[in-house]
Parts: C-alpha cells; sequence; structure tokens
C-alpha cells in the first residue's frame, strides 16, 4: 500500500516524536511480562513523548488508539512492542498511513515470539529483555526516513506448467476470466495420470470421458496456447514479468513474458522394484490393474490388495491419502463385473476420509469384499501364489491364495521435480513435493510472489480435490493478474555515492539482482553497480559484504543498526 | 449482469473466497449470522500440524 | 482483519440472509442486518458495558465453560469489534424491569435500545455458500456420558481449556474440580457469615465464642441466651469445618494428567451419520500434543477404529506424537465411560486387535465428536432452491466439485463436506475462481456432468 501522499505529521521534524504500543496479547505476553511496567519504562526512553498499553493492539480499537495517537499526540514514529512483525506489521503500517504518518516509519520490538512465548520459566530476565528489546526499536526508530512503495506493471498472461487435470481445469478457468494462458506440457498428449485411470469414484466416470471435455475444451479456447511435448529451459524475472523459455515438441525455442506461473506437474504412482515379488504381471500396482480393467485385459478370479506398499515407513513416512479409496473402488469395480471374484484388502488403516469414501467402504464390505488388518512390524510375506498375514489375535497365519497382488503403492514426487525446482528457486519438502507457503492458510501460494501450486504436484488428491486445487490456483493468480500494478515493498538496496564499482556484491547477491554498469564521469570511465529494485528483496548481502558503505538497505541502514546495537548493550 | 458477489458465512472458507474475490476486483458482500467473523477457527487454540496459532 | 478493511468487502455481519430470488447474473438477495442495539460507528469496543452489565449469560464462544454478558462481544480479536446486546436476556427488553446500566456507563453514546433490524437488498451475480458445519450433540450417546458425567467433555471443550485466551487459560482442569474450585468462594462467605454472627453474642457477653463454649457445655452456663449462642457456635464450627474440608481438597487439585480420546463419536455410525468426519484424528493429535506441551505428566491415548492422517505432513505429525509426546493409540470400539464417586472416569472398551474388553482409567474423557451439516442448511438449501444430498450437506453432483444443483451457486469449505483447514482455504479460492470464471461472461461447462 503506498502512502496517500498526505503527510499530516512532518517526519523530518528536528524532534523525533515517537508513540510507544506495548502490547498484552491477552494473556500470550501479559501472562508473562508486566506490561503496564513495560509501558513506564518506554515513556522514560529518549524521543518517546506516548505511550499506551493494550490488550489486543490488533483489535479495531488497538488499531484505532493508533491512529488516534499520530493525530492527536503529532507523532512522527510509532512502535508496537508486541508479537511478530510477520503476524501484523502490514496491518500496523496501514494504520499509520491511514492516519497520515509514512508506513515506513513504523517499527516493532518482538516481545512475544521472541520473549513472552521462549522464556515462560524465566520471568525476570525475560522483563530486561522485554525492555533491551523495546529500548533497542525506538533507537531504531527514530533513525527511520519515510519511503514510497515500489509499482510496477504486469502482464496479463499465465504459465501453466503440467497439462492434467489441474493443468487443464486452471488454464480453462484463466482463460475464461480473459487471461492468456499459455500451457506447458511435457508428453506428448494432454491428460495426465487420467490417461491411465479407468473410472473415477464416487459418481464412476469413465476418466476418459473427464479428460476428452477438458481437453476439447480447452482445445476450443483461443486463449490457450499448448504447447505439447514441451520443457521449461529457464525461468526469471519476477511476479509481474516472469521471462520464461520454452522448448516445444518440435525443439523450437520460445520466449514468453507472464505474470503468474502455476505449477501443476502432477506426481507418479511409486514402482514397487523388489517389494512382494513385483513383477508387473501377477503382482502389480494400483494403476496397472487400471490399466488392466481399462483395456480389458483383466481376468482375475482371486485378487487381494496389500495397503501402503512403501508408504507410511521410515524412508516415506506419509500416507498417500488417495491408494485406500483406489484399492476400494477397483474392488467394488471387479465385484461389479464379476460377483463371483473374491476380493480380499490387507491394511493398516483404512483411509476413507469423508462422506462419499466412507459409503463407498460400506458398500464394498456389503458387496463381500473382504478386510483385515495387518501389523505394520510383521508386514504379509509372499509365498508363491499366496499372501500370508499375521494374526495377532490367534498367533495364527492366515494364507490367503491369489492369482492376482495388487500393491497400493503411494504417488511420490516426480524424478524431474528437482530441477524445475531449481528452475524456479521454489522449495521442496522432506518427500520431495513441492512446499507452500503456508500450510494451512496459503496452501496454493508458493512464498516466491506469483507462482502458485495445484494438484498432485503439491500433495496425493483425488480428481476432484486436484481440480479444485486447479481452480484455486487460478484463483490466487487471478489476485495478482486483475490488478493495474504491483506495489512493492522499498526495503531494499539503495546503492550511495561511495560506490566504487569494485563489484564484490555482485555474486553474492542471491537473487541476480545486481549489476555492474560502466558509464562515463568527467571524461573518465567510472564503474558502478546498479540494483534491480523488482528482483531485490533487500536481503542485505550486497551491504553486509561492501566494505566501503556503497550500497545499503533502506530500513536497516548500518547507523540504525548501529543504534539498535548501541541500545541493546546500553544495559551492560 | 451483476458483478458483486453473495458470499454467505464468515468462517475461514467464507473469509478466503472474500479476500480472493476482492483482490479481483469484485464487490463482495460477506454476510455471517455471528455478531463476529472467525467461525470455528477462532475458538481453535492451535492448528495441526505447525501448531500455529488459529487467529 | 484484511476482511474488515477491505475496500471491496462489505461486511455484513450478525446478518442473514432472507430471501433469494433470480438466478445466476442476477440474483437479487434480501438480507436482514439484526439490531445490535449498539451503534456500530460510535462503539470502541472498550468494554465498559459488559463489565458493568448485571445480567450474567452463557458464553458461546466459550460452548457454556465461562458466562458472557447480557451485553457483549463474541471474542476479544473479533472482527467487527462491535459490542451487542442480546434482546432476550437484557433486562431493558423483558417486560417490567428496566436497566439501562450499559447506556449510562458508555462514554461514546452508543447504546440505541430503539435500534432496528435493517433489512438490505442487494444484487449479486453469484454466490457462494460457506456456512460451515456445527458439531454433534453427544449427548445422542448416553453411554458415554456427555452431559451426566461432568469430566467428558467435547474436543471443541478441551480447545477452550486450551488456549491461553480460553476460561481456565490453558490448564485442563477437570470440569469437577473447576466445580469445586467454583464452590469455595461460597463457603468462605458463609463461613465469614457465621463468624460475624458470634460477634454480637461476644459483645454482649463480653467473652469470646472459644471461652465460652466448653462452659456451657459443661452446664456452668445455661439460658436461653446462651442456647442461642451455641447454636451459632455449632454453625459457625460447621461453616469453618466445610470450608477447611473443601479448600483441602482444592488445594491436591492438580490439572487433569490422563486425558483418553473417543473417536468416532457420531461418525461413522449406523445410528447417526455413516460417514467420516475427515478432520477429527488430526484434531485429536493435535489436542494430546498441545495438552503435553502445557503438562509434562500427561498421558494421553486415542482410541479409535483407523487413525486417519491422510493430509500434507499428517502421517508425520501422528507420529511425531507418538514418539515425542507418547501418544498411545489403540485401535478399538468404546462402549461405555463410567464414574466413581470422586468423577474419576473409566472407559470400558474392546480392543479390536486383541478382541479383548478391557478397562481405562482417566481423568478426562474427550469426545470427538462428528462433523455435521450446519443448523441452516436445510433453510440455506430452500432458499437458494438448491439440493442437498443424503449425509444433509449441499449436494454437488458432478465436476467442477464446487458446483451445486444450480448455476451460479457454488460451495465450499465444511459446508460441502467435512475438511480440514487448508483443504477448506484451497475449496474457497477454487469457489472464488468459479464465480470469476463465471461471472467473466462465459457460463463454463468445464466438465459439468
Amino acid at each position: 500500500m503506498s502512502g496517500n501522499g498526505e503527510m499530516v505529521v512532518n517526519p523530518e521534524a528536528k524532534e523525533a516524536r515517537i508513540g510507544v504500543f506495548v502490547c498484552h496479547c491477552g494473556s500470550n505476553i501479559a501472562g508473562l511480562l508486566d506490561c503496564v511496567q513495560l509501558t513506564e519504562y518506554a515513556a522514560g526512553l529518549p524521543g518517546v513523548v506516548y505511550t499506551k498499553n493494550n490488550l489486543y493492539t490488533c483489535s479495531e480499537s488497538g488499531i484505532g488508539e493508533i491512529k488516534k495517537a499520530i493525530g492527536e499526540h503529532q507523532l512522527t514514529r510509532v512502535v508496537v512492542a508486541s508479537c511478530s512483525p510477520r503476524t501484523h506489521m502490514p496491518l500496523f503500517k496501514s494504520a499509520c498511513d491511514e492516519a497520515g504518518l509514512n508506513p515506513y516509519l513504523f517499527e516493532m520490538a518482538n516481545i512475544r515470539d521472541q520473549c513472552s512465548w521462549v522464556h515462560m520459566q524465566q520471568g525476570e530476565d525475560a522483563m530486561v529483555k522485554a525492555r533491551d528489546l523495546i529500548r533497542m526499536a525506538v533507537a531504531k526508530a527514530s533513525l527511520l526516513a519515510p519511503q514510497k512503495d515500489i509499482e510496477s506493471s504486469l502482464v496479463r498472461k499465465a504459465l501453466v506448467i503440467g497439462g492434467g487435470v489441474t493443468g487443464l481445469s486452471a488454464a480453462c478457468t484463466l482463460a475464461d476470466m480473459g487471461v492468456e494462458v499459455v500451457l506447458a506440457e511435457r508428453e506428448a498428449r494432454l491428460g495426465g495420470l487420467l490417461n491411465r485411470i479407468n473410472r473415477l469414484a464416487p459418481g464412476g466416470e469413465k476418466a476418459s470421458d473427464v479428460v476428452e471435455k477438458l481437453v476439447s475444451r480447452v482445445k476450443g479456447t483461443p486463449r490457450i496456447q499448448t504447447l505439447l511435448g514441451a520443457e521449461v529451459l529457464s525461468v526469471g524475472g519476477v511476479i509481474g514479468n516472469y521471462h520464461v523459455t520454452l522448448r516445444n515438441g518440435e525443439g523450437k525455442e520460445i520466449e514468453e513474458t507472464v505474470g503468474c506461473i502455476l505449477v501443476a506437474t502432477g506426481a507418479v504412482p511409486l514402482k514397487p522394484e523388489g517389494m512382494y515379488g513385483y513383477d508387473g504381471k501377477t503382482v502389480v500396482t494400483q494403476i496397472e490393474l487400471e490399466e488392466m480393467l481399462r483395456d480389458g485385459s483383466f481376468n482375475a478370479r482371486k485378487v487381494v490388495m496389500i495397503q501402503c506398499a512403501g508408504s507410511r515407513v521410515p524412508e516415506r513416512e506419509y500416507c498417500s491419502r488417495i491408494c485406500c479409496l483406489t484399492a476400494v473402488k477397483n474392488a467394488l469395480y471387479i465385484k461389479e463385473q464379476n460377483p463371483e471374484a473374491r476380493v480380499h484388502i490387507l491394511y493398516r488403516d483404512i483411509q476413507m476420509y469423508g462422506t462419499e469414501n466412507e459409503r463407498m467402504l460400506w458398500e464394498s464390505r456389503g458387496k463381500g469384499v473382504r478386510y483385515d488388518v495387518y501389523d505394520v512390524n510383521c508386514p504379509p510375506v509372499v509365498k508363491g501364489n499366496t499372501v500370508e498375514v499375521c494374526q495377532p489375535l490367534t498367533g495364527d497365519v492366515l494364507e490367503i491364495p491369489f492369482d492376482l497382488l495388487v500393491l497400493s503403492t503411494p504417488l511420490v514426487a516426480r524424478d524431474d521435480a528437482a530441477a524445475l525446482a531449481n528452475l524456479m528457486r521454489i522449495p521442496v519438502d522432506q518427500n520431495r513435493f513441492f512446499l507452500e507457503a503456508h500450510a494451512k492458510l496459503r496452501p496454493l501460494d508458493f512464498a516466491t510472489d506469483g507462482i502458485f501450486l495445484c494438484g498432485t504436484a503439491r500433495y496425493p488428491a483425488t480428481v476432484g480435490e486436484a481440480q479444485a486445487q486447479g481452480f484455486g490456483a487460478a484463483s490466487r493468480a487471478a489476485t495478482v493478474l486483475f490488478k493495474d500494478k504491483l506495489i512493492s515493498s522499498a526495503l531494499i538496496s539503495r546503492v550511495t555515492e561511495h560506490c566504487d564499482g569494485c563489484a564484490l556484491c555482485v555474486d553474492v547477491c542471491p537473487y541476480f539482482a545486481i549489476k555492474l554498469e560502466e558509464y562515463e564521469r568527467d571524461g573518465r570511465k567510472v564503474k558502478r553497480i546498479v540494483s534491480d529494485e523488482i528482483l531485490c528483496k533487500g536481503c542485505g548481502v550486497c551491504a553486509a559484504t561492501c566494505p566501503k558503505g556503497g550500497v545499503e538497505v533502506n530500513g536497516f541502514t548500518l547507523d540504525q543498526l548501529k543504534a539498535q546495537v548501541d541500545a541493546a548493550l546500553e544495559a551492560v | 449482469m451483476s458483478r458483486d458477489v453473495l458470499v454467505i458465512g464468515g468462517g475461514i472458507a467464507g473469509i478466503q473466497a472474500s479476500l480472493d474475490l476482492a483482490e479481483m476486483g469484485f464487490q463482495v458482500n460477506l454476510v455471517e449470522r455471528l455478531p463476529t467473523i472467525g467461525g470455528k477457527m477462532a475458538q481453535l487454540d492451535k492448528t495441526f500440524p505447525t501448531n500455529d496459532c488459529a487467529l | 482483519m484484511d476482511v474488515g478493511r477491505h475496500p471491496k468487502i462489505r461486511l455484513l455481519a450478525y446478518s442473514e440472509v432472507e430471501k433469494v430470488d433470480g438466478e445466476l447474473g442476477e440474483f437479487r438477495v434480501t438480507i436482514r442486518k439484526k439490531a445490535r442495539y449498539v451503534d456500530e460507528n460510535k462503539c470502541t469496543g472498550c468494554g465498559a458495558c459488559a463489565e458493568k452489565c448485571p445480567t450474567p449469560v452463557r458464553d458461546e464462544y466459550n460452548l457454556g465453560l465461562a458466562e458472557s454478558k447480557a451485553i457483549y462481544r463474541y471474542f476479544a480479536q473479533g472482527i467487527p469489534s462491535t459490542y451487542t446486546i442480546h434482546a432476550q436476556y437484557c433486562r431493558n427488553f423483558q417486560p417490567g424491569k428496566k436497566c439501562g446500566v450499559c447506556s449510562k456507563i458508555c462514554q461514546a453514546g452508543a447504546i440505541d435500545y430503539k435500534q432496528q433490524d435493517q433489512i438490505l437488498e442487494v444484487e449479486v451475480g453469484a454466490v457462494i455458500l460457506a456456512t460451515g458445519y456445527e458439531t454433534f450433540d453427544a449427548r445422542r450417546i448416553p453411554e458415554y456420558g456427555y452431559g451426566r458425567l461432568p469430566n467428558v467433555i467435547t474436543a471443541l471443550e478441551l480447545e477452550r481449556f486450551l488456549s491461553a485466551g480460553g476460561p481456565t487459560h490453558g490448564h485442563v482442569y477437570r470440569p469437577s474440580d473447576l466445580a469445586l474450585m467454583a464452590a469455595l468462594p461460597d463457603l468462605e462467605k458463609a463461613r465469614q457469615r457465621a463468624r460475624k454472627g458470634l460477634e454480637k453474642f461476644e459483645k454482649t457477653f463480653d467473652r469470646t465464642s472459644e471461652e465460652f463454649f466448653p462452659l456451657y457445655e459443661s452446664g456452668e452456663l445455661a439460658g436461653e441466651d446462651y442456647d442461642q449462642w451455641a447454636e451459632q457456635v455449632r454453625a459457625a464450627r460447621k461453616a469453618d469445618g466445610e470450608f477447611e474440608g473443601l479448600r483441602e481438597r482444592v488445594d491436591k487439585i492438580e490439572t487433569a494428567h490422563r486425558l483418553v480420546f473417543i473417536q468416532c463419536v457420531g461418525s461413522r455410525d449406523i445410528r447417526f451419520n455413516r460417514y467420516c468426519s475427515g478432520f477429527c484424528c488430526m484434531h485429536a493429535i493435535k489436542e494430546a500434543i498441545i495438552a503435553k506441551e502445557h503438562d509434562r505428566q500427561a498421558e494421553v491415548f486415542i482410541l479409535g477404529m483407523d487413525i486417519r492422517a491422510v493430509g500434507k505432513g499428517f502421517e508425520e505429525y501422528r507420529n511425531r506424537g507418538g514418539r515425542e509426546s507418547g501418544i498411545q493409540y489403540i485401535r478399538s470400539r468404546v462402549a461405555e465411560v463410567t464414574e466413581d464417586a470422586d468423577h474419576n472416569l473409566t472407559v470400558w472398551y474392546e480392543d479390536t486387535k486383541e478382541r479383548r474388553v478391557k478397562q481405562l482409567a482417566a481423568d478426562l474423557v474427550v469426545l470427538s465428536t462428528a462433523c455435521q451439516p450446519a443448523a441452516s442448511s436445510k433453510r440455506m438449501a430452500e432458499l437458494l432452491n438448491i439440493e442437498v444430498n443424503d449425509f444433509g450437506f449441499f449436494k454437488t453432483p458432478g465436476y467442477p466439485p464446487m458446483d451445486t444443483t444450480r448455476p451460479g451457486i457454488y460451495v465450499c469449505g465444511c459446508a460441502h463436506s467435512p475438511m480440514d483447514i487448508p483443504e477448506s482455504v484451497a475449496q474457497a479460492s477454487s469457489a472464488a475462481a468459479r464465480a470469476a470464471q463465471v461471472l467473466s461472461g462465459s457460463e463454463s461447462a468445464c466438465l459439468a456432468s
């Protein structure tokens, strides 16, 4: 949010007029620290002309207090001592902005996450620390300078990487919203995993019908440019202007500039080499069973399915979410085609979550599908054409003959996921699935602005869930692409007159934001760096590297940091 | 054709839908029957699996 | 807070949809903005009114575990922060009695007893249903004792106990112990009253009760006055005894250490809801981990049929619960919960692995109640002319999964089906995309069956 331009308060006034707001955060802070005492302490600090303590500074009334105080006391700086800046800083900055104070003249002291929450057993020391933190914040605040947000343009175009159900849905949705879409699919045809699947649950639709509908919609939408057999070669730029190089199926290189990128690259079923006698013929995976059911080559009469084959084990801890419902779905289908067939499912926990899935489970039992629990410490053993299962109750071993053994293996991250992650500088988690910005509240966003995640590339999901995520990522992208311009923080690097072009900072910048330029001044050749204001994230590595004070970061200048350090050590 | 949207329910789902649509530029009417928004999530202490504060 | 401040979001809290006419692209909606009897433009949320309000009311946010007032704020950080008057409890709205304390106290002059409901008409192109869910009423399973045995609570109630901002500030006390603690002040008062009653006798006879009583008992002092005094002495001693007795018990009270969670209460149950509520296994694990953080002595057992940890990071979280917090997962079906004279509980269950009936002692039993369609679902379905499915949630017959049985109306979150927070958030974005897609001019037949 850029300032409304009207400066009610002159931030350059000789006398810094600092307002300090100490938050109780209910009992999160006040439960350990004496907030009244902290507020009194703050009142005695240099430059502080107004203090207040609030129950919840983030509440409407707390925000109101800040705005009121700025006006009534002509505050030129505001310090809030409360939680982490990551929680509510944008809110407090907006409050300053709305009251006519440049939002960059705001500082926070984290006396919750970095004090009351982590020093619960050290009350007295925690108070000392809280005072230190507030003193440091006040010291820095007096040296803050007003800044202006940076505005940039954007391209109303999106790149969707992956042409399975997720990518197709995302592309359709964005196109319908008026966004140009480039859809890049690695394989020679669209559809992803759905091309190998027989029927969908719970409705029983043919996967091929579902794919066909989506594909024909995509093909019939001129706003979607589809590239098959494609590969992403490089990704540069920043939100609003990502420069992507792709290679299409004919080997031609294509350059595109897009505003947002959606990662919908999917996942693949694990091939259980060496597990349970897997041979791809009598011992198969669920996806191979799907293909057999689809092409009519299935003719088994005694089917055994083993769940958690290669998942929920130390080397792959996660539960792949969809394998139980896939097994039950296929068991039901087999029974429908041949009620005499015997189907026996061996499981650890039967993960039929939600409404429809649980119903399928009951239905399958009703149709005679057998279920038995096996213990993770005593997994089934395959001996010839029989599966042996330990029965904890009797200590007996249950022997189940089969003519087809189906292993429910997990979906695992694609082998090329790591390469894409590197290319786009996006993270993966310990299971090599892409990692979203926030597990709960931002499941479809990457921490990197303008890049979004959906479908099984994120985590195993059903067709319905994956499609919903495709729509969801489209929505997230639309919140960016529908804007006229993008606003980014002013807390980035600034080159000073001390820069002499030594270029030590150029290589250390993790965002490749710094370039060395040569130009003429007074008839001599001079070198100086230039920092891209959109690529720069204000990490400060350049400022830390520069031996001459040639570059510094707004909001974290050496003077400001020195003031904080001096304030911290004051008590020592 | 109106480009406004009605969102019924001010829990986490209603809030997210409203924010997305508003950011896209649509006018949203968010109706919540309780005196404040937040729904069930506001009654939770921390959420799994990160153990983050629910508010 | 983002919602409250966004220029494009018109927040109508304390409001209900009364009528919906029209169709995709032009729905005409009538909304009733209920009267709070507080002017939201004037109210600063300071809380002085609630402090002075003389009428206690059950605190719904804390699920009845605490008391609120007739003028209240649902919870402290709620948006909007305007206070609201419960007209059905407020004395000013009852025949006869008049109060007006809040109005006198309010420095902003925000109280307005004459406020009326407002009726608003809006025209919208699309509707998104995000009406959430409600929890199963555990009293419908009487053998678990909810509502009868004080130390049997629901998972949501445990949330309130675990919350630092909750009624017990994060200490998980057994409700029976809380009741003991709550009784103490009254006994204290009774004791003081009894003591005071002795004073007039002591003054009159210029003697302490301690001196007097043995003389009375031995017969040295007799008479009607002395009889009365003796009565009072006995009463005072009784009050003393009761108070001391309770105080001793209360001093020994510790937070609940042994927690037993019973899963699938009302879910996967042929009598009630056949479906699985999706998040309760994870919810129980989380509460167990947090309880262990608050109390290192805590011992937690989770009794369930299957432990459904199917989401991203969930199986790892479940394993962490077992490893680091010592949660014991027992595959079982619970038959009954009983208590002894001190409200200590016993959970009777069948261990389905060993096929034996066993018992487990518990300080607190927590019921993971089912996620059911919100009470308003039926009415909403009628208002919007959409169907509900067999489970009572809004029917979404095909693809995309957010589409209800009428174009232009989309559903997300638990109104669709039980789901956890990341799924609700993702689906909310999906519904938003669907609405945006449709309002951008092309009614998408994207996989509509």
